[in-house]
């Protein structure tokens, strides 16, 4: 039987293993490094069709039908026509600082970084109209009819309007743009909608947001014991005291600030998933913090202790713990579900669909 | 009724609902495959538009070729026979699957090698041969007209045009200037201008020591470094950008590091060869070093920085220099000491330069 081995309680599973994928893997790098890298797109692809045949979505295994020609000529697309002229771009910034015309020169960044930021918020919605319009499952896909220059703004705006109020509309802000980004999306006759609201993570966020106040301030109290530790330390360099105070300082502030801050996205996460739907279907994301923490701690020591090389099993990793805590609730009436209309190009599917960044 | 040879279950969607057809496959005897279902009409496809899309753990997918999302998928296990009717697996991309995966590795190593090789050679080739009027075009549109912020005084261009006359040989000198910048670093610009910052002026301690470094960088612009470096930084950056990893990156930049010594190192001789000729001491430029090595703490070439750094240990340039003078032969003085003070004087006394806020 095709899924024996995976869980069929859930409505989604994944049945890969990692000694299945290493093969693929190290070809890939193989290949990618003998090519000085132009292999790195069909490696992608042959990446994404092993992890795509081994997810289950109730009872049929999903399909990438993405090719890695295809992600090739995206790229090549997109260095032309943005890369070429952000290179004249920085040309002619380089004249005009040269010529010390530093206002016209400033006027510039500005409006590099200003678009740089528009493109990030387009690659960010093409990459996943992108997957969704390569994404088979049953003979049929998704994608979206709208090709992204709103959200491209959308992006722009929230994105620099989140940091104004001294970031505290950061929450807002993530989870306006999630929202917009899905409800433009679509699988087969569907719609996706999303409804999350930022008032659910917004406490998470609080902590991740004061914590630098508090640990400051509890680190201040710590430092009145310092006489203590120096008495301690006595007959040592007194610089000694001083380097272990900071080191230990720098490790619980960013240990610390790091574990908030993956409480926060963890919350963000299972808010945006969990506000989710599609035709009749809820979905929920079951990851908790400590999942998360576990998966972050997993990639360093993988990439650590492998010096670098477990760096090509991370999204093997990343995808299987994105399948095994997606959950979906609710009925599918399989005779409704046609096949997507939304608008795809036969060849490499327009511009910056393959300027695909963001997690896998 | 078929052998069972040919036959094998199987299920299929037709790309138009999600719907799961659930019969089985078999080949009609000639170029197609029929699928029936119990209580449909069969379907036959044609065989040669079917076209392999993936193996899982059991299963093989295919799609037609003239129907999108037509999907079939049959058991791993197949009847040999309906195997061999079928289209071929597809595993590293169509070249590599057509001529295998150790040949294929082997034969882009070796075209990317020759393609390092040649970018970060031909340059070398390229770089002389663009027409220097072209490279001043292109380095006035990059540089612009550097107006104010060069230091002027009549007396110091005067010096200036002396000292440049000296160990230039060609007839269309280049551009050099003195830029109001208080660092110890001397430029060759794209279009053939040379800039010594004011900084190295006050530095300098016999106008000697200004010819020496002023000859270095004219040297730059004859052997058509400049170019040569622009062409090369730009074969890398769309080399680079096919690799996207810092690893390969790093190779190319230590590759390109090694030429632009080969570079100081052509311009040292130039500067060595004019100085020899207008019969000015090498001992000035050489003592130049010498004092940099001191300041540096040694012999030890990572401690020097700014432009010294890209060039050759300052030990051995400063023994190159001092090699190069003729033993007991008395040099007459570059300058005057009158021409030499109007040059360390240029910037103060230029009221309407600019600052150089650039860096």
């Amino acid at each position: 039987m095709e899924y024996q081995d995976t869980d069929t309680d859930s409505a989604f599973g994944f049945d890969g293993t990692w000694k299945e994928f290493a093969p693929i893997a190290f070809t890939n790098l193989l290949l990618t490094i003998v090519t000085l890298g132009i292999y790195r797109f069909w490696a992608t692809a042959r990446e994404r069709r092993y992890l795509w045949s081994r997810s289950r979505f109730v009872d049929e295994r999903l399909e990438w039908a993405g090719t890695g020609m295809e992600l090739f000529i995206g790229f090549l697309l997109v260095t032309l026509l943005f890369g070429l002229p952000f290179v004249l771009i920085n040309f002619a910034l380089q004249a005009l600082a040269m010529r010390g015309e530093q206002a016209w020169a400033g006027a510039l960044t500005l409006v590099l970084l200003l678009g740089g930021l528009y493109l990030v918020g387009l690659a960010r919605y093409r990459a996943l109209r992108y997957r969704l319009s390569r994404t088979r499952w049953r003979g049929i896909r998704g994608g979206s009819n709208d090709p992204g220059f709103k959200f491209g703004f959308s992006y722009l705006w929230k994105t620099i309007a989140a940091y104004i109020p001294l970031g505290l509309l950061v929450p807002w802000s993530m989870t306006s743009l999630w929202n917009q980004k899905w409800r433009e999306m679509s699988f087969g006759p569907y719609k996706f909608d999303a409804h999350a609201e930022a008032g659910p993570v917004f406490a998470r966020y609080l902590l991740f947001y004061l914590a630098p106040v508090v640990i400051f301030a509890f680190l201040g109290l710590l430092g009145s014991f310092a006489p203590t530790l120096n008495a301690m330390l006595e007959g040592q360099d007194p610089t000694i005291g001083l380097v272990i105070g900071l080191l230990l300082f720098l490790f619980i502030f960013y240990g610390i600030l790091g574990i908030i801050a993956v409480a926060f996205y963890s919350a963000f996460y299972r808010e945006a998933v969990g506000s989710t739907t599609w035709g009749h279907l809820q979905f929920s994301f079951g990851a908790s913090t400590m999942d998360w923490i576990k998966l972050i701690i997993g990639d360093a020591a993988l990439v650590v202790f492998t010096l670098g090389i477990g760096w090509i099993f991370l999204s093997y990793r990343h995808w299987k713990f994105f399948m095994i805590h997606l959950e979906a609730g609710g009925e599918i009436l399989l005779d409704e579900l046609t096949q997507s209309t939304t608008a795809t190009a036969k060849h490499g599917e327009g511009l910056l669909e393959s300027f695909d960044i963001g997690a896998i | 009724m078929t052998e069972p040879s040919f036959r094998t279950p199987a299920h299929w969607y037709d790309g138009k609902t999600a719907i799961r057809r659930e019969g089985l496959a078999v080949w009609d005897g000639a170029g197609g495959l029929r699928l029936e279902e119990e209580g449909e009409p069969p379907v036959t496809v044609d065989l040669a538009r079917l076209r392999y899309q993936e193996t899982r753990r059991h299963e093989i997918v295919y799609s037609a070729a003239d129907e999108a999302d037509f999907r079939l998928v049959m058991p791993a296990d197949m009847p040999p026979g309906l195997a061999a009717k079928m289209p071929a697996k597809a595993e590293y991309g169509s070249w590599i699957d057509r001529i295998g995966l150790g040949r294929a590795a082997v034969g882009f190593a070796v075209v990317s090698a020759a393609a390092v090789a040649l970018f970060v050679t031909l340059p070398e080739w390229l770089g002389p041969m663009v027409p220097q009027t072209w490279e001043r075009r292109m380095g006035d549109a990059m540089v612009g007209d550097l107006g104010n912020r060069l230091c002027h005084t009549p007396a110091g261009d005067a010096a200036l045009a002396k000292l440049l006359n000296e160990v230039d040989p060609a007839r269309d000198k280049v551009r050099a200037g003195i830029a109001n910048i208080d660092m110890v670093n001397a430029v060759a610009l794209p279009g053939g201008q040379v800039l010594l910052f004011d900084g190295l002026v006050q530095e300098a301690e016999s106008p000697e020591e200004l010819a020496g470094i002023l000859a270095h960088e004219v040297g730059h612009v004859r052997e058509r470094h400049v170019m040569t470096a622009m062409l090369r930084q730009f074969g890398l950056s769309i080399l680079s950008s096919g690799i996207g990893s810092n690893v390969g990156g790093g190779i190319i930049t230590a590759a390109s590091l090694s030429y632009s010594r080969d570079a100081e190192a052509e311009a040292d001789v130039f500067a060595r060869t004019q100085l020899a000729r207008s019969d000015i001491s090498p001992t000035g430029a050489a003592r130049f070093f010498e004092r940099k090595l001191e300041e540096a703490g040694g012999e030890s070439e990572n401690a020097v920085t700014g432009w010294i750094a890209t060039h050759p240990a300052s030990g051995n340039r400063a023994r190159a220099f001092r090699e190069s003078a003729v033993e007991g032969k008395t040099y007459p003085p570059v300058l005057t000491d009158a021409e030499f003070e109007a040059l360390k004087t240029m910037c103060e006394e230029d009221d309407d330069v600019e600052d150089f806020d650039l860096f």
